[in-house]
């Protein structure tokens, strides 16, 4: 986790070393992996050992699916070279790794501090020091004849495993390499067809009653016109006036 | 036979009160009805779109009730104080009716009330909210309303989805055909935004960075004013009806002891 590798190059801790990638911190990225793409924490630290000073490198990143075979997980040829295979020429990942991106060696000595996530101004600069995005970048699959280095989105519902390479610029030889990391799916969308809208319907029995009411009405004023002896109101302009009897 | 005519007296006095009473429930049913018909939280375009705007038209039966009930009240206070038979007769049978009116539009309500769950208008969200122009014009109306109903209740209220952003992860939605997981994992309009409407900072968004994200349900927006539209229509109407309930039989046994 980013808190190991932090705790590592302070020299706090010897024993945390992390040696593949990882995905982001999920209580600061809630949103990871999404449907197309996933945002894996730089690698930080992890190719402190086999950094020499005044050279200069790069750092490649590999994704593959899960499906394809472990005979072709290989990144490297045989003179130790990064293999250039792009999203294009693996079907996607299917039949070998592909060369997502590559990027600066992120500053070990200087991690970002994730608390300056909450500011609005640094928190562009932490993000991008910070986490990388696969799958961030749909442009390049426009273009049929485009033959580079391509980050597109990925598949939704699908495994794939990633691979960071540290390559020596000047020589152009893979120096070091982290394991493949562990499996990482990313999500699935369902049908909005599949969501279930019951309605409940009851039936009121107010309108039941409502009938037994007018029935018990009817029946009071059949039972009050057969009395003949209670006072009754006669019809007039002022005063009522009782049945004189 | 004073005291009988003191009865008498007292009777007309309780049916000119009950009459009262009814008036002025008439005018206070015609003044809530007409507040909901006016739509203050702009949520009509949702219900239009699920094609059931009963509650609607609950309301709109509640106006023209009340002011039937205002009218009929009156009616009923003449006729009792001059006791006048066919006066009485003519209340009794309008009353009957205005009641079956108000008694359709109070169940209509109480029962539309439970349509309304969260599912119905997430299904509604992400079949119609942004759906590209396709099919007739009366698809393209609702959705053009849906979109633009949700686009303001999430501005205004601070919240995005139904039950959060997650539903436009959960599910495919017609937004998504048109817009990719990759640079809208959600609308924008559920970013935090800054005064002139454009997200403080999209990757933090599309991350799901808490503070950069809206992560509320807009449930609890939309259910609150309809739950107490329907429930507002319903009881009182309800309650109008017993009241009226009592006052009809007064009438009635009063109009069956008058002498021609």
């Amino acid at each position: 986790s980013f808190w190991d590798w932090s705790l590592q190059g302070s020299g706090m801790c010897g024993c945390c070393v992390v040696l593949k990638p990882q995905l982001g911190d999920a209580q600061l990225a809630t949103n990871n992996p999404t449907l197309t793409t996933v945002s894996l924490e730089k690698p930080f630290c992890m190719f402190d050992s086999s950094l020499y000073p005044n050279r200069s490198y790069t750092i490649y990143l590999y994704v593959m699916k899960e499906s394809a075979s472990a005979m072709s997980s290989l990144v490297t040829d045989d003179s130790n070279k990064p293999l250039g295979s792009t999203f294009q020429q693996t079907s996607r990942g299917q039949l070998r790794p592909y060369n997502a991106a590559f990027f600066d060696v992120p500053d070990c000595a200087v991690p970002p501090r994730l608390a300056d996530v909450r500011s609005f101004v640094h928190a562009s600069y932490v993000l991008k020091q910070y986490l990388f995005r696969v799958g961030d970048d749909g442009t390049c699959l426009y273009d049929p004849n485009f033959l580079g280095v391509c980050n597109p989105p990925l598949a939704p519902d699908t495994t794939y495993r990633f691979k960071y390479v540290l390559v020596d610029n000047s020589e152009g030889m893979v120096k070091d390499q982290t394991l493949w990391s562990d499996p990482i799916k990313t999500r699935r969308a369902k049908l909005p067809m599949k969501i279930d809208t019951c309605v409940l319907v009851f039936l009121l029995l107010t309108g039941f009653l409502a009938s037994v009411f007018f029935a018990v009405m009817r029946s009071e004023d059949a039972s009050a016109e057969t009395k003949g002896t209670s006072p009754t109101v006669q019809q007039s302009e002022s005063r009522p006036q009782l049945s004189s009897e | 036979m004073a005291k009988t005519e003191n009865g008498v007296r007292i009777f007309q006095g309780l049916l000119i009160l009950g009459n009262v009473v009814i008036g002025m429930c008439g005018i206070a049913l015609t003044a809530e009805c007409i507040y909901f018909v006016s739509d203050p939280h702009g949520l009509y375009p949702l219900l239009e779109a699920t094609e059931n705007d009963d509650i609607y038209a609950a309301a709109w039966i509640g106006i023209f009730v009340g002011f039937a009930l205002l009218a009929l009240s009156i009616l009923g206070i003449v006729g009792v104080i001059k006791s006048n038979r066919t006066l009485l007769l003519v209340y009794i049978i309008l009353m009957l009716i205005t009641f079956a009116f108000e008694m359709a539009s109070c169940i209509t309500a109480a029962t539309h009330r439970d349509f309304l769950t969260p599912n119905l208008f997430l299904k509604q969200m992400l079949e119609k909210y942004q759906k590209p122009e396709a099919g007739n014009n009366n698809d393209k109306w609702m959705s053009e309303g849906v979109t633009k109903t949700w686009d303001k209740l999430m501005l205004q209220n601070q919240c995005c989805g139904v039950n959060g952003p997650s539903d436009w992860q959960e599910y495919t939605s017609a937004f998504r055909t048109t817009y990719s997981d990759a640079d809208f994992p959600w609308p924008h309009n559920c970013c935090v935004l800054d005064s002139q409407g454009h997200p403080i900072n999209l990757d933090g968004c599309k991350l799901g960075v808490h503070g950069f994200f809206k992560s509320n349900g807009c449930y609890a927006a939309i259910s609150g004013p309809m739950n107490r539209q329907a429930w507002g229509v319903a009881w009182f109407g309800f309650a109008i009806l017993c009241w009226t309930f009592f006052v009809l039989l007064g009438t009635m046994f009063y109009w069956s002891r008058i002498e021609y």
